[in-house]
């Protein structure tokens, strides 16, 4: 204690007429000794006070400047000492062969932690003399614009040691910082301690011309370009050793790898730069590579369902921007492919089937239909899986998937009709044990494939004919379901694609009314009832598929005739100004058979009523030829044709056909066949089975189509000229395309033959000046 | 000053604090100046004024037994009497002083780097 007492008798000097030269080297040989002893860690024999006093007393007689280069100086020397007696000393031998001298780069861990200690105790000490110099820093650095001490300090540290001139300690740091990472890269242990404590250094070191840190000016780049290199090696090596999976793992792992050495011990500043150069030599430039790697690439993961896997790629390759894109259209052609599959499956189907189209096999016409829709569901479950597990929903993905969809379905010309086929087969009766929910949820599912189709316009026709059988075959598994399906289709197209739908249903109710009325209108009458139950549905020609101008020909019987005269006069008489049309060729009818082992009743179309009626005036064995049955009954030959197989080629023969055979041919012979027996007491014959249209029907579905187009594009013309009064050609098209490609895609030249046909019929005319411009005649 | 935040209590803070200063209780630095020795506590000290923050910090502190012993040879009790009431309840009172005693702060404080101190007594001063 006694010797902090001494300052007490050296504070009187400066009364003594001293020069204040020599004053202030006798208090700065003091205060420079001090900071040599703080250097030395024996600061605790002097006293804070005297030498904050020391220094304030020089700041305060205008020896700032002085003060301040003498420390300068002091720090210099003890940092020139400390290069050459601790740093230098621990250079790691021979500088690039160290890391084979030693293999875990030992002298390299050692030559940090000594540069650890140096750093330590530089920065303890500087505290310290931040401290005695507080009174330096508050006035004099700030007026004389010069860094605070302890910058001054950093500063010195950085030129003496870090960037030293005299000795490459420069060169070792870097050189033992990037061994230790790529050590640490190869699996090896190091001790990230004295890694980190070099980088926080280099972080606190300012470069004075960037005034950027030195950890960015010295250490950084040099680090980003050995690990571009290493991950481009990396990466080469990687794409040969491994499978597409594995591959990904490696990458992923040394994505997490990074991240965390820059969180354990680089700047956070690193983490994007170092990311983007794993990201960029291990995706970017592999991305194909890894696609289409053989066995394990995109697709055989697609293939195989490999929902981990394709997640990863998904994480991963969105990392890069061109990742989603390769991913995305790699799929869609895989899509697409799968696609052309199912849709060439299908045509090797039917054209095989074609063959024998007559035969009457109208179970494998829907099926294939109903196969058709079944695979390409599937293949949407399937994407929809991957889309959900793998992909997050993605909506790019979704979009790029719907295109391939889209594309391969309307490849399949025949896809509206089959999708209308597979509704049909799940809204009949019957519905092989499936639930109401369950069959909601098919049909749910169909409206997504009905959303792709291009042709809606064909798809309605289709599922008009279809819905008209389920309803007078009576085959409708519920109002409900079909109202449901209607609803659905309501959604997508709006109501104008389903009220003549709705007008169909309608017309059902009111039948049933009329009927009612009708039987009791004929037990109230007069007159001689009909031998028959006739039943008659009313349908309104415009909402039905049906041909008014080729009407079905057939010869009823006398009985049938009669009934229908009645009901004929019981309506009209109801509702004047109707015509009614029969519809025979849409009709059922119930009949007795009286075979030889038993009766049983047959549920039969009008026309096989119509043929089996003309045995009953035939003896037994007499027989009917092809051309009799033709020339008496005139029921049009396709449906002749198609009914006689029903009767003669099918599961129950109630005729016999000679000579045999799964065709109907001129001059074919038949007979009654009372020999039929049946286990059960009533049969259905069937007929009507929905299938897929044979080439001539789909030739006259088609024309129909183009008759329906054609008269739609003249509409859609027509209201948007009467709302524009006059327009030029392509913008007239182009407006006529958009109100119409919700139902077709209407090609130009279409659009331009209608609006000649309208300038003919003088609904337009060409201006006067320019011909390209049309004007709408009221 | 935020309108949610009462200052009222200040006032009853810096007595308090004052009296902690004249009890010395729990004292732990004795600082001697010329005849006087004042009693004081290192966390108040270090918390009001950076040059004591250093000046009692682990590094410089010189102890005697339990307490921190720091010696202030170039001020005067009374001075530094003023300072200290000033550190510990936030007040100070120039009227009744001479201006020498005052010249003897205003140097005192700028040695000290009290800024807030110095700051008022060269405006009253001046």
């Amino acid at each position: 204690m006694s010797s902090r007492k001494q300052p007490k008798g050296k504070i009187r000097p400066p009364k003594k007429p001293n020069s204040a030269d020599a004053q202030f080297n006798d208090n700065w040989d003091r205060l420079a000794q001090a900071i040599r002893e703080i250097h030395k860690k024996n600061a605790s024999i002097l006293s804070f006070e005297e030498l904050y006093r020391n220094a304030y007393n020089m700041v305060l007689h205008k020896n700032g400047d002085k003060l301040y280069n003498g420390v300068r100086e002091v720090i210099t020397q003890h940092l020139e000492e400390v290069a050459v007696s601790q740093v230098v000393p621990a250079f790691p031998l021979s500088g690039a062969s160290s890391s084979q001298t030693n293999p875990n780069g030992a002298g390299g861990a050692n030559f940090l932690k000594v540069l650890k200690t140096v750093w330590e105790d530089h920065t303890t000490c500087m505290l310290m003399i931040r401290d005695i110099l507080m009174y330096m820093d508050r006035v004099y650095a700030k007026t004389a614009n010069v860094p605070l001490v302890y910058d001054l300090g950093l500063d010195l540290f950085r030129d003496t040691i870090v960037r030293s001139q005299n000795y490459p300690i420069q060169n070792h740091l870097l050189e033992v910082l990037l061994q230790q990472i790529k050590l640490e890269r190869e699996n090896e242990i190091i001790d990230r301690t004295n890694v980190k404590a070099s980088i926080d250094m280099l972080l606190e070191l300012t470069d004075a011309s960037t005034k950027d840190t030195v950890y960015a000016t010295d250490f950084e780049n040099k680090f980003l370009e050995t690990s571009s290199e290493y991950y481009r090696v990396e990466g080469q090596m990687l794409v040969g050793e491994y499978d597409a999976p594995e591959y990904m793992k490696k990458v992923d792992k040394r994505l997490n790898e990074e991240e965390q050495r820059v969180r354990h011990y680089l700047s956070q500043t690193t983490e994007p730069k170092i990311r983007n150069i794993v990201e960029e030599e291990l995706i970017s430039k592999h991305l194909k590579t890894v696609i289409e790697m053989e066995n394990s690439g995109l697709i055989p993961m697609l293939r195989n369902e490999k929902m981990d896997d394709l997640g990863r790629m998904y994480k991963l390759f969105g990392r890069v921007v061109k990742g989603h894109d390769e991913m995305k259209s790699a799929i869609s052609d895989y899509i697409r492919e799968l696609g052309k599959a199912i849709n060439e499956t299908v045509t090797s189907n039917t054209t095989a089937e074609g063959g024998n189209a007559a035969s009457g096999d109208k179970q494998t016409g829907a099926t294939v239909a109903v196969r058709w829709v079944q695979e390409v569901l599937d293949l949407k479950d399937k994407f929809d899986k991957v889309q959900n597990l793998a992909l997050s929903n993605d909506k790019a993905f979704q979009t790029s998937f719907n295109e391939a969809f889209e594309y391969f379905i309307n490849k399949n010309s025949k896809s509206p009709e089959f999708i209308s086929l597979f509704i049909d087969d799940n809204l009949k009766k019957g519905l092989k044990g499936k639930t109401e929910e369950e069959v909601d949820s098919v049909l749910d599912k169909t409206i997504t494939l009905f959303r792709f189709i291009g042709e809606k316009d064909v798809f309605e026709r289709y599922y008009k004919q279809h819905l008209a059988k389920r309803l007078l075959l009576g085959r409708s598994v519920s109002d409900d379901a079909e109202r449901g399906m209607i609803g659905k289709l309501k959604v997508e197209c709006g109501y104008q694609f389903t009220t003549k739908l709705e007008g169909m249903f309608n017309d059902m109710r009111i039948s049933s009314d009329t009927m009612t009325d009708f039987k009791e209108y004929l037990d109230k009458s007069v007159l001689e009832k009909p031998k028959l139950d006739l039943s008659v549905t009313v349908l309104t020609s415009t909402f039905w598929p049906m041909n008014l101008s080729a009407s079905p020909r057939c010869n009823l019987p006398p009985e049938l005739t009669k009934a229908c005269g009645t009901f004929q006069n019981f309506y009209l008489g109801r509702h004047s100004g109707r015509r009614l049309t029969w519809q025979s060729n849409m009709g059922t009818a119930d009949i007795r058979g009286s075979f030889k082992a038993r009766k049983h009743e047959l549920n039969v179309s009008t026309y096989q009523m119509v043929i089996l009626l003309m045995f009953n005036d035939k003896q037994d064995g007499e027989s009917l030829s092809y051309e009799q049955i033709k020339g008496e009954s005139d029921i049009p030959e396709a449906d002749l044709k198609r009914n006689l197989q029903s009767l003669a080629c099918a599961k129950y023969k109630i005729l016999v056909k000679e000579p045999k055979g799964k065709e109907i041919n001129p001059g074919d012979q038949f007979n009654f066949n009372n020999d039929f027996t049946a286990p059960l007491q009533r049969i259905k014959i069937q007929t009507v089975a929905s299938k897929v249209e044979s080439e001539g029907e789909r030739k006259e579905t088609r024309e129909k189509v183009e008759e329906a187009r054609k008269h739609q594009t003249e509409a859609a013309i027509v209201r948007i000229m009467k709302d524009r009064k006059t327009m030029e050609h392509n913008l007239l098209i182009a407006e006529v395309v958009k109100q119409l490609q919700s139902r077709f895609m209407p090609n130009p030249a279409l659009i331009k033959k209608r609006i000649e046909a309208l300038i003919e019929r003088e609904y337009l005319e060409r201006a006067t000046g320019d011909r390209r411009v049309y004007n709408y005649l009221a | 000053m935020s309108t949610t935040t009462s200052t009222k209590f200040l006032k009853s803070l810096s007595t308090d604090f004052t009296k902690l200063l004249f009890n010395a209780e729990d004292y732990n630095v004795i600082i001697k100046v010329g005849d006087s020795n004042f009693k004081a506590h290192s966390c108040i000290l270090r918390a009001r004024s950076p040059y004591f923050h250093s000046a009692l910090s682990r590094d410089w502190a010189m102890k005697e037994g339990n307490n921190i012993i720091f010696e202030k040879p170039n001020i005067s009790p009374k001075i530094f009497e003023m300072i200290l009431s000033y550190l510990y309840s936030g007040t100070i009172s120039l009227e009744q002083e001479h201006p020498t005693t005052i010249l003897d702060l205003l140097t005192a404080s700028d040695e000290l780097i009290l800024l807030e101190l110095f700051t008022h007594v060269k405006e009253y001063f001046f």
